[in-house]
């Protein structure tokens, strides 16, 4: 599943979680995906493991019984930018959401999940981690009917031209830089203003919204630029089927 | 009206007493010349009374002193001097301050008597509440939870003899109905977050944004569905908590899917209304039984449906959602039979121009 670990050798994931019962669920279907699970059941654990296994990626529980998960994401990015970190959260905190991924975990999972989506979150952000790792970034980058030609700043909606704005393209590149992964608001903003305008949110859905009418056929139902209402928005290059 | 609310500022009351003695003596003073001496008594007597049921105790006794010393002070003659000569006024002053203890103490208790009906009545609603909950929630989590126990037992108890087909059906119902308990948990939650007040975080959003969130959380559960939503493009940005609103949304489509024939088609219609954003969301299933328009927001009131019950709190969340925004939500039967919920929500001030950010400020 990765570039960089041999086939024939599973990837290790290493799964810091207090509850038994989710993580004998985890157990069960990570083997049979052919992954590796270490497990911690709390915070000191988890990081103990980290520095003595070195796992492949991290599933993380954000309501640990000794530290906060988020301290734990903390401390992984001070030595490590590139190890995937995929958090398990409850919906409705969307301030705990965020502050994971500002701190750099890669994405979320609301609880309850359904596993299959669990292992496609990882996938992706396993993904991100070794396409940063080669730098390798497609001339053309399909989503659907769109097609954005990276090298030459062109997009096509079904064969047609689209004109964007700069900030609409810019939008565009760091949704592609980080597909089907969410990005969170000041990450956009950051990324697409400069770090002075993190508390302008607004400009950022107006610009989101104008880019829906560009490419979506349906920009009230978007398939592709997707909100995550509270957190900010992810570009979904195959919709999940169910 | 007589009675007066038992929160009234105690000064208002001792106001009112010095009103009413006045008014009594300007009354008295006026028809001096025309009545006699036991009707200025009754004047002043009705003003002790009226205090006394309307205020409390000591405010009374104010009345009923003042009220005995501007009757012997402008009435009695010689008038206009204060002459203490006639035990008369002790007499006149007792039989008053007597009037005021008894009607008061008699007001006090009644009062009391109806706080404590009405304790007991809030007590007995609060009672029914509790029960029509226990009864929805026991119903509504034991019956998703009966099924999963029972799938889960004969997969481990039957392994041998189960298929590939019953197990797959098994292990189906046992992922559907986690859903629906997830579901119901979900909205007893949101109930008890929103009751302990609504935390409201406000901030600009486009209604499409919010709108769309929502309707792409239900893509797979549409089925093929119709749903048109039809926002229009100039629509100004408004502001709300996004997370509270789409939740509105959720609950709608959710209502449309648990409530409505399959094949049947929703539309959601939004515009501006002056100083406000209306949105209409309308199906085509069997819309409200007459009479429940107003009882759908109840919490825990589930109208007559076929088969599929919820907990009855998806329209009260909504109701909480939008009073939160200062808005008003209704619901109605269309004339063709659907259901229609109609909201509106003000648009919160003057929404912010977008394009300060000049484009070449890109790095």
């Amino acid at each position: 599943m990765t570039d960089y670990a041999a086939p024939d050798l599973p990837a290790e994931i290493l799964l810091i979680e207090d509850d038994p019962e989710i993580r004998r669920v985890l157990r069960t279907t990570l083997s049979l995906e052919r992954y590796n699970l270490r497990e911690a059941s709390t915070a000191m654990e988890g990081m103990k493991t980290i520095a003595s296994c070195q796992p492949d990626a991290i599933i993380l529980d954000l309501g640990l019984p000794d530290k906060d998960g988020i301290e734990v994401i903390h401390q992984v990015r001070q030595w490590n930018k590139l190890l995937p970190i995929l958090v398990l959260s409850v919906r409705s905190r969307e301030q705990d959401k965020i502050s994971a991924l500002d701190a750099g975990a890669d994405d979320f999972v609301n609880k309850p999940f359904a596993v299959g989506e669990l292992l496609a979150r990882l996938r992706v952000a396993d993904r991100r981690s070794s396409s940063i790792l080669t730098e390798r970034m497609d001339a053309i980058f399909r989503i659907g009917e769109i097609d954005v030609d990276l090298a030459r700043r062109k997009v096509t909606v079904a064969g047609e031209e689209v004109h964007l704005t700069r900030i609409e393209y810019k939008l565009l590149q760091i949704l592609i830089r980080h597909a089907d992964m969410v990005v969170t608001h000041s990450q956009l903003l950051n990324e697409a203003w400069g770090p002075n305008h993190g508390d302008q949110v607004h400009y950022l859905r107006v610009y989101m919204l104008q880019l829906r009418r560009k490419l979506e056929k349906d920009p009230a139902r978007p398939r592709h630029l997707r909100t995550e209402p509270g957190i900010g928005y992810r570009l979904i290059t195959e919709p999940l089927a169910r | 009206m007589l009675l007066r609310g038992a929160h009234r500022p105690r000064a208002l009351d001792y106001l009112e007493a010095v009103l009413v003695a006045a008014i009594c003596t300007v009354v008295s003073v006026a028809f001096r010349k025309r009545i006699d001496m036991v009707n200025f008594a009754m004047v002043y007597l009705f003003g002790v009374l009226v205090v006394s049921v309307r205020c409390h105790r000591a405010a009374a006794i104010v009345n009923a002193t003042l009220s005995v010393s501007a009757f012997y002070y402008f009435i009695v003659p010689v008038h206009d001097s204060f002459v203490l000569e006639d035990y008369t006024y002790i007499i006149t002053l007792c039989a008053m301050l007597a009037v005021a203890l008894v009607i008061t103490t008699l007001i006090e208790r009644v009062r009391s008597q109806a706080a404590a009906v009405r304790d007991a009545e809030i007590a007995i609603q609060t009672e029914r509440m509790r029960n029509s909950l226990l009864s929805a929630v026991s119903h509504d989590i034991k019956t998703p939870l009966a099924a999963i126990y029972g799938a889960a037992t004969s997969l481990l108890e039957e392994e041998d003899r189960l298929n590939a087909v019953n197990r797959r059906e098994l292990v189906g119902g046992i992922a559907a109905e986690v859903e629906r308990m997830n579901r119901v948990i979900t909205n007893l939650l949101k109930m008890t977050r929103l009751e302990a007040g609504v935390h409201v975080k406000k901030d600009w959003y486009p209604l499409e944004e919010i709108v769309g969130a929502a309707a792409t959380r239900f893509e797979h559960a549409f089925g093929g569905r119709s749903v048109m939503i039809k926002i229009p493009p100039d629509l100004p940005l408004i502001c709300v908590d996004d997370v509270l609103i789409e939740q509105v949304f959720v609950n709608l489509l959710d209502n449309f899917l648990k409530y409505t024939p399959a094949g049947t088609a929703l539309e959601i219609i939004a515009g501006q209304d002056d100083s406000r954003i209306f949105v209409v969301v309308r199906d085509h299933g069997g819309g409200f039984s007459p009479g429940d328009e107003e009882r759908v927001f109840d919490k825990f009131f589930r109208g007559k449906t076929d088969g599929e019950r919820g907990l009855g709190l998806g329209l009260a969340i909504c109701r909480a959602i939008v009073h939160g925004h200062e808005g008003t939500i209704a619901a109605e039967t269309a004339l063709d039979g659907g259901a229609v919920i109609r909201f509106e929500l003000p648009i919160g001030g003057a929404p912010p121009a977008v394009g300060e950010l000049p484009e070449s400020s890109l790095a």
